[in-house]
Formats: C-alpha cells, sequence, structure tokens
C-alpha cells in the first residue's frame, strides 16, 4: 500500500511491522515522531509492544540492552544530544552482542546547539561496535527497518544496528512509501530466537566483570562478527530485493560507475541529489559516476577497492567535520584506496544543516575532475562556507 | 600500599624505584598483586615482574593455592607472613626464606591485620636491599600525610618491630604445587558476547553458580561467632551479610554460617544489636 508519509512514520511502521516487542524511549528533535507513532500504535492496539517512558537516552539504552538480554525484540530511536548521552551504554550493548535496533535521526551536536542535520552525533559512536547505515529516502529508512533486524539478529551477526536518517531532510518530509504487507515482513523476519537470555529458569550470566585474560578475545571476537556481517549484509539485500522487489546494493550502492573516470562518494539525502547532477553530466557527455557509501560500519574498504579501481580521481561529501585533516568519510576511504595512486578530494558539505545544493554537488564533480586531469587541487574543500572559497 | 612504600625507602636512598599493583574486582582480603622495581638507573620496563629477586607473601594461606615461588630467581628470596619457622615451610623448592608473624605484629600495634608495614620491616632485615631508617621515612611520609603523624608513627614502629622478630632460613621443597588451572577459550570458542549458561570446562565450573568452587575462608583474619544464648534472631546479620552466608535453617528457628565463603569482614557482629557476635582469630 503506498502511503504519503515522513521519515519518522515511515521509521516507526517498520518497526511495528517488525513486531518489536519492546520500546524504550526519550524524545528528541527530530526523533520525536518516531516515537509519538509507536506510542499512539501501541496505545490503539496495532502493536503488541511495552513501550517504557525512560527519564533519559541513558537509560533508554540501558533498558534496550537488558530487555534484548532477556530476550526481546527491541527497538528505539534518538539523535544527537541524546545519542552522546548513551554513549556509554552503545559500548555495553555491542560487545555483549545484542542486537537491538535503533534509527538515529542525524542532526547536529551542540555546540553551538542545533537541530539540522549533521553526521558528527553518529560519527561520534563509530568506534561503539555498532553497525550504520546512511539512507537517502523514506522508503529506504522503512525498509532498512526491517533488513537491519534480520541483519543484527543473524547468529553470524548480532551486533546492534543503526539506520541513520537525515534529521528533517527526511525526519519531516512527506514523500510516498510503499508500506510492506504484514504477511510479507513476517515471512522475511523470523522470530527473534537467542541462544541464551537471561532467564530464572536457566540461569545465565551476560556482560559480568571480565579481567584481561578475557577481553582481548572479546574484542578479536567482536571484529570477526564485523567480517560476518558484510557477508550478511550482501545475503539480507539480495533476499530483501527477492522479497520485496527494491535492491539497494548492499554495502554500497552505485549509480553510472560502469564507464565512469570521476566519482564522488556521498551519503544519505545528498546522494539522491547527486544522482540528478550526474544525470546531467552524463547529458553534458561527462564520465561522472556516484557511489552511496551506505553502510559505515562496517567500512566497505574491499567494495569501494574494487568498484573504484581505475578511476581518475574520487571526491568525497563528508557532512561531519573531526577537526583533524577533513571528515570521517574522507579519511576511511583515503585509507581505504591507499596504495591505489587515485587522488581523494574532501568536500565538507552541509554541516549544521546548511541546504546540500545541486550547485555545490556540480562543484564537487569540477573540482574533483580538475584532479583527475592532473591539477593541484586543495584535498579539503569547505563548500559554501564563507571566507572559503573554492 | 607496601609495594609503593617499598619503592619511596629506595628513592629515599638515591635510587630509582617503580611500583604498581594489579588486581582483579575491588574487595577487602581478595588476593591482589603488587609490583616493586629498584634500581641505581631509570627504570623503563612497565611490564609485570616475571623473575623476582625477591617474593613477598603477606597470607601464608595463599602458599596452598598458588604457586607464589614461581618464576623466583634460584637465589633468590622469599619473605612469609606466617607463624612458622622458616626451615618448616614447604613451597615446593629449597630457597632462602624469611618468616614472620606480622599478622600478630599488626594487631599488637596497629590494633587491624593490616601488615604491609610489618612485613617491609622483615624485607629490608632479610634482604637489606633498603636500610630500615628509610624505609621508616617512607612510612612516615606515605602514611604519615594521608592518616596522620601518629598513624605513620605506629605504623613505622610495626616496621621495625617485625625488623627484629624476622627469622631467616630456608624453605622445604618437598609438595609439588600443579599449576593452577584456568578457562582460557581461544576468541573462537568463546560464546558470543562472553554470555554463559552454567557450564563445566576442565579448569572447573564457568557460569552462574561458579564459584562455589571460589572458597574464600583463606582471606580471613578473623570469624564470626554468635553466642546463641544472646541472639534474639533478629536476622540483622543475616539481612546484611554482604557474601549471604548466614543461613536460616527455617526448621529449627536457627542460623548457620558458612565459613567457607566468609572472608570475616566483620559486618555481622557490627550490626548486631545485642553484641552476640565475636569476631575470633581464624588460624592461630
Amino acid at each position: 500500500m503506498k502511503k504519503v508519509i515522513t521519515g519518522d512514520h515511515a521509521v516507526a511502521i517498520g518497526a511495528k511491522l517488525c513486531r518489536v516487542e519492546v520500546v524504550p524511549a526519550y524524545p528528541i528533535t527530530p526523533q520525536t515522531l518516531i516515537i509519538e507513532h509507536i506510542s499512539d500504535f501501541v496505545y490503539d492496539g496495532e502493536l503488541d509492544a511495552r513501550f517504557l517512558t525512560m527519564e533519559s537516552e541513558h537509560s533508554v539504552m540501558s533498558a534496550a540492552a537488558a530487555a534484548e538480554a532477556a530476550g526481546a525484540r527491541v527497538f528505539t530511536a534518538t539523535s544527537s544530544q541524546g545519542l552522546a548521552f548513551m554513549h556509554e551504554m552503545l559500548y555495553a550493548t555491542a560487545p555483549l552482542r545484542l542486537p537491538v535496533v535503533m534509527v538515529n535521526a542525524s542532526r547536529t551536536l551542540g555546540g553551538p546547539p542545533g537541530i539540522w542535520c549533521e553526521y558528527n552525533d553518529s560519527m561520534g559512536a563509530r568506534d561503539s561496535g555498532w553497525l550504520q547505515v546512511y539512507v537517502e529516502d523514506n522508503q529506504e529508512a522503512l525498509d532498512m527497518v526491517i533488513q537491519s533486524y534480520r541483519i543484527a539478529e543473524d547468529k553470524r551477526v548480532l551486533l546492534p544496528v543503526m539506520p541513520c536518517i537525515d534529521g528533517f531532510v527526511l525526519t519531516h518530509t512527506v514523500e510516498p512509501v510503499e508500506v510492506p504487507e504484514q504477511r510479507d515482513v513476517d515471512s522475511f523476519l523470523p522470530a527473534y530466537d537467542p541462544d541464551i537470555v537471561l532467564d530464572p529458569a536457566r540461569p545465565a550470566m551476560i556482560g559480568t566483570f571480565m579481567p584481561a585474560e578475557y577481553i582481548m578475545e572479546m574484542r578479536r571476537q567482536t571484529v570477526e562478527a564485523f567480517e560476518s556481517a558484510k557477508k550478511v549484509i550482501k545475503e539480507i539485500t539480495a533476499l530483501f530485493a527477492r522479497s520485496f522487489g527494491r535492491d539497494y546494493g548492499g554495502l554500497i550502492d552505485t549509480y553510472h560507475m560502469e564507464d565512469a573516470e570521476i566519482a564522488l562518494v556521498t551519503m544519505g539525502t545528498v546522494t539522491s541529489t547527486a544522482r540528478q547532477v550526474v544525470d546531467e553530466l552524463r547529458q553534458e557527455g561527462k564520465k561522472a559516476g556516484l557511489v552511496k557509501l551506505r553502510f559505515f560500519r562496517p567500512f566497505p574498504s574491499e567494495e569501494l577497492r574494487e568498484v573504484l579501481s581505475g578511476i581518475k580521481a574520487v571526491g568525497v561529501a563528508d557532512r561531519s567535520i573531526s577537526y583533524h585533516d577533513g571528515g570521517p568519510a574522507f579519511n576511511e576511504i583515503r585509507s581505504s584506496l591507499y596504495g591505489m595512486n587515485i587522488p581523494v578530494i574532501d568536500h565538507l558539505a552541509g554541516i549544521g544543516g546548511r541546504d546540500v545544493t545541486e550547485g555545490q554537488i556540480r562543484k564537487m564533480f569540477e573540482i574533483t575532475q580538475r584532479a583527475a586531469e592532473g591539477e593541484k587541487v586543495k584535498i579539503i574543500n569547505w563548500h559554501n562556507t564563507r571566507g572559503e572559497t573554492v | 600500599m607496601a609495594a609503593q612504600t617499598l619503592a619511596e625507602a629506595a628513592v629515599i636512598e638515591g635510587n630509582y624505584a617503580v611500583a604498581f599493583p594489579f588486581f582483579g574486582a575491588e574487595r577487602r582480603g581478595a588476593p591482589v598483586l603488587a609490583f616493586t622495581r629498584i634500581d641505581s638507573k631509570k627504570i623503563y620496563s612497565k611490564t609485570q615482574v616475571y623473575a623476582p629477586d625477591c617474593v613477598v607473601v603477606l597470607d601464608d594461606s595463599l602458599l596452598d593455592t598458588i604457586d607464589v615461588v614461581a618464576g623466583l630467581k634460584p637465589e633468590g628470596t622469599v619473605v612469609i607472613n606466617s607463624k612458622e619457622e622458616p626451615d618448616d615451610i614447604d613451597l615446593g623448592v629449597s630457597v632462602r626464606t624469611a618468616a614472620v608473624d606480622a599478622t600478630s605484629v599488626a594487631l599488637e600495634i596497629l590494633k587491624a591485620p593490616i601488615t604491609n608495614t610489618a612485613i617491609l620491616g622483615a624485607f629490608a632485615k632479610t634482604t637489606g636491599i633498603v636500610r630500615l631508617d628509610s624505609l621508616e621515612d617512607a612510612i612516615g611520609t606515605r602514611f604519615g600525610e594521608k592518616l596522620g603523624k601518629k598513624t605513620g608513627e605506629r605504623n613505622a614502629l610495626a616496621a621495625r618491630t617485625a625488623f627484629e622478630r624476622t627469622v631467616t632460613g630456608r624453605s622445604r621443597g618437598v609438595k609439588k604445587l600443579e599449576p593452577k588451572k584456568q578457562w582460557l577459550p581461544t576468541y573462537q570458542e568463546l560464546p558470543a558476547g562472553g554470555a554463559l549458561i552454567e557450564g563445566k570446562t576442565e579448569a572447573g565450573l564457568i557460569g552462574p553458580g561458579s564459584f562455589i568452587e571460589n572458597k574464600v575462608m583463606g582471606w580471613a583474619t578473623f570469624r564470626p561467632l554468635r553466642d546463641k544464648e544472646k541472639c534474639t534472631m533478629c536476622l540483622l546479620c543475616w539481612f546484611y551479610c554482604p557474601e549471604g552466608t548466614i543461613v536460616r535453617i527455617s526448621d529449627r528457628g536457627d542460623l548457620m554460617t558458612n565459613y567457607d565463603y566468609c572472608k570475616g569482614c566483620g559486618v555481622c557482629a557490627n550490626e548486631c544489636p545485642v553484641d552476640a557476635i565475636k569476631m575470633l582469630r581464624a588460624r592461630v
């Protein structure tokens, strides 16, 4: 059934279709609509779940981890300062292999306080052990909630997943979304069936104190789960495409990369706008291609090396800054391409929620093209920033 | 604290010294390790000590469970808090050994079974690595600054008393100590997320309830003795015992203490409103 809904509404419907059992929540703009919709579903009897209004995001993630350890399928959502506040508990969830799914409505992390889209909230959590996927439209937001549970709960993975949806650009924007049928989701997503849960009838220990004799093996095991996740994500993407007819490509998605000479790597909604710019460039006879960096964790190094092999120059659109040598996506991509002798150019844009226009994306391609032609260009480019020239 | 004070004494004598602890969950009485390195020049090594010149044992009940001389150099020395003569102590190897009843020294002088200053006196006498007077200065600084001049002086006296009472000899090398078995799974063997249900390995039980194998009576300096005549069965001791070692025998309306797991903290005696519980020396 087609519905014209916001990204937040799409996410809430996704959680409902997954028959989530426990939803601990604390409201924060621009995530608020997600939990309001879920609260309505529970109140109206459309969703049989425990909705827990917590006193803080730290408690939200504590409750989420605990409920998951007790064997429940858990959903929650947060944003920005809320994600920062639960930072400690993010680290408790992943290595204990508790497959919580939490949507992050991407929003700048103060100070200075702001509410618009930027990735510096979720980038701060990139080493917490959560898988992260960035989506470009409301359909993908809904579909990724469903796929996230299937990936997270796979016995080869057992890691929490954080789908990131652009604050306001998706959360508060309506567009048509195909809502899957409940029976189709039920057959795609089996019931959560963990091996060990906290059950008084069968005592278990989860998350107890561990001395140095065990923690390196715990970390190594989690790295192995990340490696497995790469394979599982590809399988689940293919399975979802077969079941629902929408193929998201896997860890990355590509657009006009077959014969591309230059490429731009984008995340989230910038991808959507950039598709249009690539169409225009192609009409002008320019061999431009687009790589959508969907999963930031696990990071698709092998896939990027494969798809970018033979490319003359690569631009990276970064929607956050790490205060050292450009943005996080740029740094990870440059590391991934080490030894391939491809110029990698960083394009900082849209930070703090500043609108990323077609014009800016064109400029990113232009600079990347000049690098491809051997011109010495700036490596780190601040787009549409007063005092900077690009 | 003993390791740090020893390091300070060495520094007072113009040497360089490093001291550091290694412990697990913080529980008073639980076995801990501490290391001191002393040299005439700057020490760069930041690792634990695996081949010590001297091993100091503050609790001789450890001799039954831990191979305290593991790694000790053949010409090395062992200093033990023990009522026994050094020649009667069986360490599994015959090495130079000194013994002093540091617990009694501490109880006499400090009125508490805290033996770290007393044992340092024994260390100074046996090894000669630091002099007694620099040790007393170091104790004065480290204990005095935090706990007051009087406490510093009393601790220095504990060190001096132990220094005088220390007897040196050679340990016996008869018993065979099995290396301690430990469950050390590979990362592939470790269950996902380290989640454990009740289980058994070659190294013993793992998972919930496995601490039943971890008897802690050796930690205790004191143990509680309840006077049944005075006891009113108010159950405050049962309620407050942090280890759950006081068991209600409901059919007899009585209490029983499981000494296997009592670490002698004395909370029960402190809480008892009718003074029915006395703390007595566990090993004499």
